[in-house]
């Protein structure tokens, strides 16, 4: 693998979440984008050839044919080719109850140190606040998949103590055993949270922790991003950047409109070390 | 952060006798045509105050030339069934249609959506798009109300109409929601026959449970098929006639969506009802594709024109599993 020398931060966060992805697991990824790609790109780079994934509207194990148009990442011809089987929201739910899904992906707006999800409201509920869209199937996808994955931006006002309105649950109030007696199936839970930034996993008393970050940031610039200062792990490694074998394979045949590199800001290798550019 | 405390939240009330009942007085078993125009479907099954489902939704294989209709002929007061929703539920709001929504996700948003909260024109009531769907497979089976192994725990559990019992055969704490039989559901088919027997070809949101679980059923059918054909694959036939109180011929009734392995969408439009949105236009939005044309047909005419009708067939270039 080559390091690569120029890319995008939102580039990164689907190389890096496309290294946890495991082989031979049945993945539920949030309608197309980032959680689409990681499943993919990890797929076609051979670090999980078969990993499999499903989305919402009951697509199973898709070949999907991209680009898609804006918005028809479901109920569309082109992210339901080639699959194994075409369902409905209810089957895509009945397989996550039934403990068939290993691991859901999700985007969202806020998460807590408890790996709560907000996607419904900042403020305070119901009146004074912003609305925004609600759970979607992001709900089912953390409450019943075994392990959930966020892919989020390192901002500190999406990084926070306790998330304004609870849209998709994560330990909830973090004592133990609060899924299972709020009816939820047994040892599932947030598994890592991944920011262009940073990698979290959650330690033994279910809290947010530090594990990893960039190597074009410090440990204080992603603490200066969280509201909630999360628990850090005995060592912070310095994760690995993406490689150019990555990003020729995401670049050409997974976002080949460069969607992604719209959004985030830009990175370079300069005089020995990675710099984030303008 | 939550300061007020949950109220006794507001929901349509499951009635399984009632709704039996309902069905037995008003369902059609035997063969008997039931095509109609849109102008007339909407006008006979959709009332005033009605709980409106629709499966998929405007920009994904969704009932839409029936979502407009349902516009211009100006219902008041409908309750809406949002889940898997991007702009209906917005042009619901600005054309003053509904009142209500049960919120799996919607993605409307802009100036007329938060003005519509604030002066209290819009209730909302929180629930998960997949406990949307279950509600209704619910009422697919008849019964009051389903178990769900997820939504427990959630601010949206805490605002909603679910709750928590014993499992009376695992002990186990489950979350239980009430079975959701709309009034009206509109749902947009690959094919149906003049009866109603209807296919979907592709994934859904839950076109089955929707339409068996609704007391008023308006299918709007891409194309119209002969009833022979049909019975030369009765496993592809996945909505039973007797369900289905109007079928609408309607080519291209998913635009500005697509249907799958028939037409692709039309980005320009979707980027144009978007930007409406944001931009607080959704007013000239609707004068343009709703009011100022009498019906879907005017509309294609009128405002899409034949050239971009081709142009959205010849790049759905997927057609394999969307025929018999």
């Amino acid at each position: 693998m080559t390091p690569a020398t120029s890319f995008n931060e939102r580039e990164a966060l689907v190389c890096q979440t496309a290294r946890l992805i495991d082989d031979g697991k049945l993945y539920w990824v949030a309608g197309g984008g980032g959680p689409m790609y990681a499943v993919l790109l990890a797929q076609r780079m051979g670090y999980a050839p078969n990993a499999q994934y499903l989305t919402e509207d009951g697509v199973l194990a898709p070949q999907p044919l991209l680009p898609f148009d804006p918005i028809q990442t479901m109920v569309s011809a082109r992210a339901g080719y080639r699959a194994l089987q075409w369902g409905t929201m209810n089957t895509a739910q009945d397989y996550a109850a039934l403990g068939l899904v290993d691991y859901g992906i999700l985007n969202t707006l806020q998460v807590d140190q408890w790996g709560n999800i907000n996607s419904t409201f900042l403020g305070e509920y119901p009146d004074a606040g912003r609305r925004f869209g609600g759970p979607g199937g992001a709900d089912s996808i953390a409450a019943m998949c075994w392990r959930t994955i966020l892919m989020t931006d390192q901002d500190r006002r999406k990084f926070v103590d306790r998330v304004d309105f609870i849209s998709s649950p994560g330990f909830l109030d973090g004592s133990e055993g609060a899924r299972e007696r709020a009816g939820l199936p047994a040892g599932t839970g947030p598994w890592r949270v991944v920011t262009p930034w940073a990698m979290y996993d959650y330690d033994a008393d279910r809290r947010l922790r530090l594990i990893g970050v960039s190597a074009w940031v410090t440990v204080d610039e992603v603490l200066a991003e969280c509201e909630h200062k999360p628990q850090m792990a005995a060592e912070i490694c310095v994760l690995e950047p993406p490689s150019e074998e990555e990003l020729v394979v995401y670049r050409s045949e997974l976002d080949v409109r460069g969607q992604t590199a719209d959004a985030g800001a830009w990175i370079v290798y300069q005089d020995g070390r990675y710099v984030r550019a303008g | 952060m939550q300061t007020a405390m949950p109220p006794a939240v507001e929901y349509l009330r499951p009635d399984p006798d009632g709704f039996r009942a309902y069905v037995r007085d008003h369902k059609q078993r035997a063969l008997t045509p039931r095509v109609m125009d849109e102008h007339e479907a909407v006008a006979k099954f959709v009332a005033d105050g009605d709980y409106l489902v629709y499966d998929c939704n405007y920009l994904q294989r969704g009932p839409a030339s029936l979502i407009r209709e349902i516009i211009r002929q100006q219902r008041r007061d409908l309750w809406i069934g949002a889940k898997f929703t991007y702009v209906a539920l917005g042009l619901l709001i600005e054309a003053g249609c509904a009142s209500r929504a049960d919120v799996g996700f919607f993605g409307s948003r802009g100036p007329g959506f938060s003005r519509a909260l604030r002066d209290g024109r819009l209730k909302l009531y929180e629930y998960s798009n997949a406990v949307m769907t279950l509600r209704l497979r619910a009422a697919a089976q008849g019964i009051g109300f389903i178990p769900t192994r997820s939504f427990g725990g959630t601010d949206g559990y805490l605002w909603s109409a679910a709750r928590t019992i014993e499992d009376p055969f695992t002990g186990l704490p489950t979350v239980v929601l009430p079975a959701l039989y709309p009034d009206v559901a509109i749902i947009h088919v690959h094919q149906a026959d003049v009866y109603g027997n209807a296919r979907v070809f592709g994934t859904g949101i839950a076109h089955i449970d929707t339409a068996l679980a609704s007391k008023k059923v308006i299918l709007s059918a891409e194309e119209i098929v002969d009833t022979e054909e049909l019975r030369r694959n009765p496993g592809l036939n996945h909505i039973p006639w007797f369900v289905v109180d109007a079928v609408v011929p309607a080519q291209y009734g998913a635009y500005p969506g697509s249907c799958q392995g028939v037409y692709a969408s039309d980005p320009a439009h979707v980027a144009e009802v978007f930007g409406a949105m944001t931009q607080d236009k959704l007013g000239a939005y609707l004068e343009k594709w709703v009011y100022s044309v009498g019906s879907h047909e005017e509309m294609l005419e009128r405002h899409v024109g034949v050239k971009k009708l081709l142009e959205l067939r010849r790049r759905e270039t997927v057609r394999e599993g969307y025929t018999a």
